[in-house]
């Protein structure tokens, strides 16, 4: 094949599919946390700060043309949602722990997971799930040299489609700025998991 | 401090989006350190070093 297994063109549209499909998570944590009128923990916001710069690395691959440096871009967001995730859910993987007086009770109910499951696992459990995932793809990604071609050249519809993906990023994540001020103003984030906006008290 | 990590990604794609600017990925890296001064900041160390063991 001319262009190797992997062309610039095709890493770009698979970077492509990988910041919508952050976006589509980004968005559905949206429609979670309105449908049950929860706001987002601080771990919680610290995992979608995670999850906009893995779209932000894969943005750049669209935008500029894959690099090791996007790629690296992702993978260090990536460890750390993966950290945070993973403290999330070891804090909750224990119900019989009394998290006030930090003693083990038999009262299960006592260190109950943060919010409602979705397909039967908490969110920062798919967390751990999605970020696992991310490492696995990039890896794989990897391993096609020749999408590292420089002066490869750029078709029009994917120069079209990659603007208007990352107009996308620019409005959600600027959403996410919005309500983040909402609920947090520029001060430290509610861990209480309710419905208490900053901006309305 | 988290609205201000979200408006710098905020900003940074929306430099991508328009000047295609190639410094987005030193904003990224300043994001997670605000991240991880947040996330220290989140933890408890008066206890087993922030660990419920």
């Amino acid at each position: 094949m001319k262009d190797g297994i992997l062309s610039p063109a095709a890493a770009r549209v698979l970077n492509l599919v990988g910041m919508l499909a952050m976006i589509a998570v980004l968005i559905g944590a949206y429609v979670y946390q309105f449908s049950y009128r929860e706001l987002p923990c601080t771990l919680c916001q610290l995992q979608r700060v995670a999850m906009v710069a893995v779209a932000f690395g894969a943005a750049m691959n669209v935008m500029l043309g894959p690099s090791p440096r996007h790629y690296g871009v992702c993978l260090v967001s990536v460890l750390f949602g993966l950290a945070i995730s993973i403290r999330q859910t070891l804090l909750h993987i224990n119900p019989f722990f009394d998290s006030k007086t930090g003693l083990p009770t038999l009262a299960a109910t006592s260190n109950p997971p943060f919010g409602q499951p979705v397909f039967g696992l908490h969110l920062y459990v798919w967390g751990v799930v999605m970020f696992a995932a991310v490492i696995l793809a990039v890896g794989v990604v990897l391993l096609f040299n020749s999408q590292f071609k420089a002066n490869a050249p750029e078709p029009a519809w994917l120069a079209r489609l990659a603007a208007l993906s990352v107009a996308l990023l620019v409005i959600v994540v600027s959403l996410e700025t919005l309500t983040t001020f909402m609920e947090c103003g520029f001060g430290a984030c509610p861990n209480d998991g309710g419905w208490d906006w900053w901006i309305f008290r | 401090m988290m609205t201000v990590t979200f408006g710098l990604f905020a900003v940074s794609a929306f430099f991508l989006w328009q000047r295609k600017s190639e410094w987005g990925w030193a904003a990224v890296l300043i994001a997670l350190i605000l991240g991880i001064v947040i996330f220290m900041g989140d933890v408890d160390f008066s206890a087993n070093l922030g660990v419920q063991l």
